[in-house]
């Protein structure tokens, strides 16, 4: 059932990528601009680029190099038109001859180029554009169709460039047979068996029914964008958008016009920073697996403490049990709230697979039990929270949504907010999208990271159970405290706080993920430099260099990270928290944002 | 369907006439159905197949002719692109390289021609194909050689 075979594709992650250094995740090291309070929305880093008109020029002409475009039918016709002129002006060919041509080899306008002038008569040959008829009518005044073997005047009798006579009603069915068996009617040749005369679009338009020609004139645009090597469909579906790449470019995440973000090169949804093989493995597991999966699924759990079923209708995995029993706990591994994340001084405690679970602790501990016997167990968990992620993800958008209809003019009112300044919250869940679409994939990278691979193990559990637990933290305050001020009465003292707290957040949670994905992206060889090591101190000065490259204009709380003797004080008088990197105020001895002591 | 019927029509008058024109196909059609042909081909010369004397039946489907006969031998014989217990036969134009300008006499022409030439790499009949793959000429040809005499040689005595 694992499938451990090869796929044939591209590494999404291949070394070919160094020349994209400028887009989301590849922030510079050297620029240590990491700046907290940002007041210029970044939010063209994300999907949503076409929501922010305002600066997305900007951002598009000196720090995100496009690779690829989104093309409606009409730019796909355009392109297509484009392409056959050039070839029939620069070959001095017909239009018709110049589509023929084009789609033998693929809509390579460089490639017709190259045989063309390399061999003129073969390429002749092979896609079957005659010079002159190869069969010389007689002079008579009637032709017997090769077809129907009946007689016809000659006015009747319709040949492609090689003389061949047909009779129009042969024509037309020979024409509709070639065009209900597919898209290979674009190829077709004259009916006769020893020619090979090509049959273009001329003819069809002569001799096809009204309905062919419309199935025919669709095959044509279709084959312009799926015979074409630059160019895919955009996967999602009911959309009619295709995305041209320039292969070789870098990342092979795409976003569609239509918003569906997804990878280009195995056209599975996004899954940066995790391999397109890696994700081909994982989803040909889940679907040998999905039965068993299905169970899991379910949307409601036992209360570990009150055993009463809840079920989980928020995003975040903290989840509190109705009263009286109030028990917080975490939807993923069961386990009391309070034992999760930073207080307990170590790996954030959900996202890490111990093969020994103790017995006892679930409710589901039997079924656990058996499916360990067949080494289902493993697979679960990292089913699991690829699978919840992936619906908080889902849940998240439908939040984003809502927040941009209705909550934001709601709240703007109830606080008496311009709504400009309550950008900082489609920035949190534009940040909490993106952010469990990668988590979501990480899990299935850890999936297939080799046992035995005991430091880099480690490692990658430790990035992403920081990662997680920073955005468990942004998601739970994004969700539940916003809600506090969106039932207000009226205006809130603390609100500017909450602002500070939700920015900070996001911004810290940014950090986080953006070290995991370059960690990831690098296969995690960072565990060899650093000797092996997780510890605290280490990875926390890998956390400060997270800064990204040109994302300026909140360059107010910057920490200077380069000196270490005032490594965590900037000009400000701020100090960055060592766990989380939050810049704290220089009054407060423990950090505002993980409660850590200086 | 009238289109069919017509040219198939053609094509049994021209069979009428020229009965003599290729004494190794002899075409004939049902005596109550146009759709229904059955055809007594000679297995080409220096094959194993020569000697006998081969029957196919043709069923031709309404579109004839743009879309082609199905054609399979009732004779039994071993030979790599036909199947050895239905007598399908695996060809490029009875599938997609099928020309509205073929008949059933040039289909025969192809047949015996593909009796002649067998294309080991697309077999039906896998025995025979993997003779001749693995390069055991002479276990194919002691092979088809039998089945020819028992099944497409008129019985001595
Ligand atoms: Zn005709
Ligand atoms: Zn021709
Ligand atoms: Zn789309
Ligand atoms: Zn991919
Ligand atoms: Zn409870
Ligand atoms: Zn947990
Ligand atoms: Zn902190």
């Amino acid at each position: 059932m694992d499938s451990e075979d090869e796929f044939d594709m591209h590494d999404a992650n291949g070394d070919d990528d160094d020349d994209n250094d400028d887009d989301f995740y590849s922030g510079g090291d050297d620029d240590a601009a990491a700046a907290m309070d940002s007041d210029e929305a970044d939010v063209a880093d994300y999907e949503f680029i076409d929501n922010d008109s305002d600066d997305s020029d900007d951002i598009a002409s000196h720090r995100y190099q496009q690779n690829y475009t989104v093309l409606t039918e009409a730019d796909i016709h355009q392109r297509q038109e484009e392409d056959i002129m050039r070839i029939s002006t620069v070959l001095s060919i017909s239009e018709v001859a110049a589509s023929v041509l084009l789609r033998h080899y693929n809509w390579s306008v460089s490639k017709v180029h190259d045989e063309w002038f390399a061999d003129e008569e073969k390429v002749r040959k092979v896609v079957g554009l005659l010079e002159k008829p190869a069969f010389a009518s007689p002079n008579v005044r009637e032709l017997i169709c090769g077809i129907c073997f009946e007689a016809y005047p000659l006015d009747r009798m319709y040949t492609a460039a090689c003389g061949h006579p047909f009779c129009s009603t042969c024509w037309t069915g020979y024409i509709s047979t070639a065009i209900n068996d597919g898209p290979g009617c674009l190829m077709l040749r004259c009916p006769d068996p020893s020619c090979t005369a090509a049959v273009g679009q001329d003819m069809i338009s002569r001799l096809a029914s009204a309905e062919d020609k419309q199935k025919y004139s669709r095959y044509f645009i279709r084959s312009y964008v799926e015979d074409n090597r630059k160019t895919k469909w955009c996967p999602a579906p009911g959309c009619e958008y295709a995305v041209d790449f320039i292969v070789g470019s870098g990342s092979y995440d795409v976003t569609c016009r239509c918003s569906y973000s997804f990878c280009w090169n195995c056209t599975e949804e996004a899954h940066r920073p995790v391999d397109c093989g890696t994700v081909a493995k994982w989803i040909l597991k889940n679907s040998a697996e999905s039965e068993n999966m299905n169970w899991i699924l379910a949307n409601s759990k036992p209360c570990p403490k009150c055993k009463r079923p809840i079920e989980k209708n928020q995003g975040c995995m903290h989840i509190t049990c109705t009263p009286p029993c109030k028990f917080e706990f975490c939807w993923l591994c069961l386990g009391a709230w309070s034992d999760h994340g930073e207080r307990t001084g170590g790996f954030y405690a959900c996202n890490r697979y111990e093969t020994a679970k103790q017995e006892g602790v679930y409710d589901e501990a039997e079924k656990r039990r058996e499916m360990a016997k067949n080494s289902l167990e493993r697979y679960t968990h990292y089913y699991e929270r690829w699978a919840t992620n992936q619906s908080s993800r889902q849940k998240a958008l439908a939040d984003l949504q809502q927040m941009q209809t209705v909550a934001l003019e709601k709240l703007s009112d109830i606080q008496c907010q311009p709504e400009s300044q309550l950008k900082f919250i489609t920035e949190a869940w534009l940040q909490i999208v993106e952010c469990r679409r990668v988590l979501k994939w990480t899990y299935a990278y850890g999936y297939y990271l080799p046992e035995h691979e005991q430091a880099k193990r480690v490692f990658f559990e430790y990035l992403q159970g920081e990662a997680e637990s920073g955005l468990e933290r942004l998601h739970q305050c994004a969700e539940k405290e916003l809600q506090v001020y969106l039932n207000a009465e009226g205006p809130s003292k603390d609100f500017n706080e909450f602002r500070t707290k939700l920015a900070g957040l996001t911004s810290v949670t940014r950090n986080y993920f953006e070290n995991l994905v370059r960690a990831l992206e690098n296969g995690l060889s960072d565990v060899d430099s650093h000797g092996a090591t997780c510890s605290r101190a280490a990875s926390s000065k890998s956390l400060g260099g997270t800064s990204s490259k040109g994302r300026g204009g909140r360059g107010k709380a910057t920490t200077s990270r380069s000196s270490s003797s005032s490594r965590n004080i900037d000009d400000s008088g701020h100090w960055s928290c060592e766990h989380c990197t939050f810049a704290n105020v220089k009054t407060a001895t423990v950090c505002q944002m993980c409660h850590q002591r200086r | 369907m009238q289109a069919s019927r017509a040219r198939l029509f053609k094509e049994y008058k021209e069979v009428q006439r020229e009965k003599v024109a290729d004494p190794d196909i002899q075409l004939a059609c049902d005596d109550t159905n146009i759709f229904k042909w059955t055809a007594l081909i000679k297995g080409p010369s220096e094959t194993p197949y020569e000697g006998g004397v081969f029957q196919l039946a043709f069923a031709v489907p309404e579109q004839y002719p743009l879309q082609p006969p199905q054609v399979r031998f009732l004779t039994k014989i071993f030979h790599p692109n036909v199947h050895f217990k239905t007598g399908e036969i695996c060809l490029d134009i009875l599938k997609n390289a099928w020309s509205p300008a073929w008949t059933l006499q040039s289909v025969c022409r192809a047949i015996i021609a593909l009796m002649a030439h067998p294309e080991p790499d697309s077999p039906l009949n896998c025995d025979s194909g993997n003779l001749l793959r693995s390069g055991d000429i002479r276990g194919f040809h002691s092979m088809a050689r039998m089945y020819t005499r028992l099944a497409a040689m008129p019985k001595k005595g």
